[in-house]
């Protein structure tokens, strides 16, 4: 009866921020994102990318509770970049992957259709 | 300051594809993508399925939430669904859920007026649109087609009559599994398996052949003429590490070598027939997309940063 509702595992509440940032106090270029509503799906890949970028010190994300249905992800790079270009940055990269896999896997279809 | 792209190019082979089932090789990627493409496929690419039912007679053995929530499980064709407004934010029929923008009306009347027993099924659903209607499963799967006749939702004896009215709505298996797409989802890293030729031709045949059945899959096999130990299907191997334990009780530690190639992987997907199992990859990519844009940054943050960042910037050299 006073279950919680389902939608609520992943539909942002009115007057929440879909993504929060904050700067670390003690260390030059860290930052936490928090990220509300999502899970490993866009953890994972944001952290794996931000691995690939050479600025990055460190790239983690953790869920804190399997019941507060949100994401942390934090951040900590060089003086030649920002936690928060590296953050763009590698949504960007993501996005151009996807990009590129929808076209391959577009053709890859119609090559099949055609030859079958 | 612009940083430097770090994007991957990935590339795709399709090996098999039919309406309900395609096999492909995703390479030049990591384990991150490809287990979130298949958590995507899985809970997060919209489908179609009963949400409400208004229940006007039902004097079946049934009673009618049970009745409900198998109507709810019938898979509904779902090729709309991306297209189609979550009841939640439709905007047309404030949140009542029951508009064409948001929703699809089902309507079932059966009566059983025969002493035979009344099979109601997935087929006596009636649609109020016709390119959302309950998956057709005879054809495709070879039945005859005669005899298949839906899925089976209740049976009536004489006299017995059910009649109801249903609302069909986008949601995703995330909120419930009736929406979720998918049937199976599948990855495993490609083996590359590599035999230490001068180690192997140390084996007697005897030896050789009980190596090769070591393996629970037919992955390695014996030439009948040269009686040489070759790999015929790396992909069979289950990664069950029987061969290496095998080799090590036999004192011929890395007879082979197995190691997953890290960046090549086999996708299996196999879906409910409510879209193709094509199309679901796409849509699964158009999701995650979506789900990406949906995390930028906003401008207010941004701007927020750089007002209380001047300091930080000045350092950085921005
Ligand atoms: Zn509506």
């Amino acid at each position: 009866m006073n279950a919680p509702d389902r939608y609520e595992r992943f539909v942002v509440p009115e007057g929440i921020k879909k993504v929060s940032y904050e700067r670390d106090t003690k260390i030059m270029n860290a930052a936490s994102f928090t990220i509300e509503r999502e899970d490993h799906t866009i953890g994972n890949i944001v952290r794996m990318q931000l691995h690939r970028d050479e600025n990055v010190l460190f790239a983690g994300y953790k869920l804190p509770h399997p019941l507060q249905y949100k994401i942390i992800v934090r951040i900590h790079t060089t003086v030649q970049s920002s936690p928060m270009q590296a953050y763009n940055q590698a949504i960007n990269d993501l996005d151009k992957e996807l990009d590129h896999l929808r076209n391959a896997f577009e053709a890859e279809v119609a090559r099949h259709s055609r030859d079958y | 300051m612009d940083g430097a792209s770090y994007q991957r190019f990935p590339k795709i082979k399709i090996r098999e594809m039919k309406d309900d089932y395609v096999k492909f090789e995703l390479r030049e990627t990591d384990a991150s993508m490809a287990n979130a493409l298949r958590r995507v496929m899985l809970v997060e690419v919209p489908t179609i399925a009963i949400d409400l039912v208004e229940i006007e007679v039902n004097s079946s053995v049934l009673n009618d939430e049970f009745i409900s929530h198998r109507l709810g499980l019938i898979p509904l064709t779902s090729e709309r669904a991306m297209n189609m407004r979550f009841s939640r934010d439709c905007d047309a029929c404030d949140g009542d859920g029951q508009c064409e923008f948001c929703s699809v009306e089902f309507h079932l009347r059966a009566k059983c007026m025969t002493d035979q027993t009344l099979d109601v099924t997935s087929k006596d659903l009636i649609s109020s649109d016709h390119t959302v209607v309950p998956v057709d499963f005879s054809d495709s799967a070879g039945f005859d087609s005669s005899e298949q006749r839906g899925i089976i939702i209740v049976k009536l004896r004489r006299g017995q009559e059910l009649r109801l009215r249903a609302i069909a709505r986008k949601g995703i298996g995330k909120d419930h599994a009736k929406w979720s797409p998918a049937a199976t989802v599948t990855f495993m890293y490609e083996p590359e398996i590599l035999i230490n030729e001068d180690l192997m031709e140390s084996l007697t045949l005897d030896e050789k052949r009980s190596f090769v059945e070591s393996s629970p899959t037919k992955v390695f096999d014996i030439n009948p003429h040269t009686h040489q130990v070759t790999v015929v299907d790396a992909e069979a191997y289950t990664y069950d590490e029987e061969v290496l334990k095998k080799a090590e009780s036999m004192g011929k530690p890395g007879l082979v070598e197995i190691c997953p190639k890290e960046d090549s992987f086999i996708f299996t997907v196999e879906s409910t027939g409510v879209i193709k199992a094509s199309q679901l990859v796409l849509n699964a990519i158009d999701i995650l997309k979506r789900k990406l844009d949906a995390v930028r940054l906003s401008e207010d943050t941004v701007e927020a940063d750089d007002q209380f960042g001047e300091l930080g910037a000045h350092m950085r050299g921005g």
